[in-house]
């Protein structure tokens, strides 16, 4: 077939398709009826064959190049993801998270004994060497202890909160962002946040007040740091598959995992909120020690059991835009 | 196609036809970028302005100031990030920016950007951004100018607009005449028909031969010509140049075979 014949008999389907893509909006499809979303897989196809004729008959003709734009155009309309919808939040937090949480725990091991190794060496640091401890631990520390009152009584809790929240949340996003450069960040991150609390605890133990300052910590710390620690993992994760990344090229493996991995950080960093008011109102409140530490128990467990035993039951309520069927290597 | 194939990816589709996504480059990229800058800080800024007057509202203490003043900073880089994050789920992988600049996020298989993809690539911005001109310095030597985030999120910015149009990629090429005259009727020319008219035209329409070259085909091209028109040795046609005999005989031919 001649060129000019080729176009002539064609043009009229490259056209509707090309009106068809300019009616997408947002780069979806979401607004046409079940009918013209068929008809435009039918143009798309019909358009990729002739695509593919014009490769073979006209290699350097104009209309080649302009039927790989119309295809490259129209491709990812038709080619995508499911959607994520807000009806999804639901199934996403009763199943998935915690599957994933479970998926990873190798990850978030390593995460955990990083940071404990962090608590240890900074515990070790204070008990050892007296004469450092005025620059590890902060001085204001001391004094509230010799006053005989630490930590209580913060103004304009939603402030703190907020700051509270915010900081922990860059935190978590930096230790998922970290694990591209190998996971490096992630692992200071872990360390350094293990030393501080290592290093606070030691002085606290020193200066004998341990009940009142673990009544302090416990009610959003177990929240806080078990957040921590699952973004730690999540950061570990993309750094272990850069490293070993299998039969996969390092760049397929990375982005098979991090899908995943920044789901399970975003769900993790949503907890942050309920951490972050209970640090700024019930942690520093006048409440009894003992109902504190009830109350950091209560949100520990609720919270574990949560991660360990939900979304148990297979194929169960999947979460289509997380749960992807499996692709295979290319 | 006229790009090389370093710039170019070829996406090859379920109906087994390869695609080719041309990959949008680093200057491109830099000034979408600044585009999206002009936006997001002063989104940020009037964000940082309202938040400092809830906080002049609210504040009570000195403590309080505090945690406000370090929460201002961080509240802002969820703003200016956020807006980048919002904008491309919104959209569907085109930012304001891009979108001026004729530029989108795809997957590397050629499939739309999903939002966990979109969630990846643009937390791990803050790396790309955050330390110094990393995200610059990867996409200066990654062969698809992607930065860090794009390898996370396995995705890739292309350039997303027709550089072709239907009717220039249907125009016939413009002939290159010497003389528009048709000249004096050839005999013969119902001996040739429109294979012939489509061949003359390829040939006219050659754009960049050198005279010296496009003499000599013009001569091989008049010298077969003649003998496919069955013309007399004695023919007035024989003693024309062979450049003005192909440009007469594809002038008639068109009037004959439009």
């Amino acid at each position: 077939m001649s060129l000019d014949a080729f176009i002539a008999e064609r043009q009229g389907r490259w056209g509707a398709l090309e009106a068809a893509i300019k009616t997408a909006k947002r780069g979806r499809l979401r607004n046409q009826s079940a009918s013209e979303i068929e008809q435009f897989g039918l143009l798309l196809r019909q358009t990729s064959s002739d695509l593919a004729i014009a490769r073979r008959d006209h290699p350097d003709a104009p209309i080649t190049e302009y039927l790989n734009t119309l295809c490259a155009r129209a491709h990812p309309l038709l080619y995508r993801g499911r959607a994520w919808r807000i009806g999804a939040i639901g199934p996403f937090f009763a199943t998935a998270l915690p599957r994933s949480f479970r998926a990873a725990w190798p990850y978030i091991v390593a995460s955990l004994g990083l940071m404990v190794i962090g608590f240890i060496a900074g515990w070790l640091a204070v008990d050892l060497r007296p004469d450092l401890r005025a620059s590890l631990v902060p001085p204001s520390l001391f004094d509230e202890m010799a006053r005989g009152q630490i930590g209580t009584g913060v103004q304009d809790a939603p402030f703190a909160a907020a700051f509270i929240i915010q900081n922990n949340i860059r935190v978590a996003l930096i230790c998922f962002a970290g694990g591209i450069l190998l996971g490096i960040p992630t692992a200071l991150v872990l360390l350094s946040n293990g030393w501080m609390l290592g290093t606070v605890a030691a002085a606290v133990q020193l200066g004998g007040y341990n009940y009142q300052f673990w009544s302090l910590i416990v009610p959003h710390g177990i929240l806080e740091l078990s957040v921590i620690v699952i973004s730690g993992g999540t950061g570990l994760m993309l750094g272990d598959a850069i490293l070993r990344p299998g039969q996969l090229r390092r760049g397929e493996a990375l982005a098979r995992v991090a899908v995943r991995a920044v789901m399970l950080v975003l769900g993790a960093a949503s907890l942050l909120i309920i951490a972050g008011t209970l640090e700024a109102f019930v942690s520093p409140s006048s409440l009894p020690d003992g109902v504190k530490l009830a109350i950091g128990g209560t949100v520990g467990v609720l919270l574990y059991s949560w991660l360990l035993l939900a979304g148990r039951q297979p194929g169960r309520r999947r979460v289509p835009w997380f749960d992807r069927p499996a692709e295979t290597p290319a | 196609m006229n790009s090389s194939q370093l710039d170019t990816i070829s996406v090859k589709t379920s109906d087994n036809v390869t695609l080719g996504y041309s990959v949008a480059g680093l200057g491109s990229r830099l000034v979408a970028q600044i585009l999206d800058n002009l936006l997001a800080v002063p989104l940020t800024l009037v964000a940082l302005l309202l938040y400092g007057a809830v906080a002049s509202v609210f504040v009570t203490g000195s403590e309080g100031a505090g945690f406000a003043d370090a929460g201002a900073g961080f509240f802002a880089g969820f703003v200016y990030f956020g807006y980048f994050f919002v904008a491309e789920a919104v959209t569907g992988g085109k930012t304001p920016g891009k979108s001026a600049m004729g530029l989108r996020v795809i997957r590397v298989d050629g499939s739309a950007a999903d939002f966990g993809a979109l969630a990846v690539r643009n937390v791990i911005r803050v790396v790309d951004v955050g330390v110094v001109l990393v995200g610059i310095v990867i996409m200066f030597f990654q062969p698809q100018t992607r930065r860090l985030g794009d390898l996370g999120a396995g995705t890739i910015v292309v350039r997303d607009r027709a550089v072709v149009s239907l009717a220039a990629a249907v125009a016939p090429p413009p002939i290159i005449l010497r003389t528009p005259d048709a000249g004096p009727p050839i005999d013969g020319l119902d001996r040739i028909g429109g294979f012939e008219r489509d061949a003359l035209r390829v040939f006219l329409s050659r754009p960049g031969l050198s005279p010296k070259l496009r003499a000599d085909l013009a001569a091989d091209i008049a010298k077969r010509l003649l003998d496919r028109l069955g013309l007399p040795p004695g023919a007035p046609e024989r003693l024309w140049p062979p450049e003005l005999f192909i440009e007469r005989v594809y002038l008639q031919l068109v009037q004959l075979y439009p």
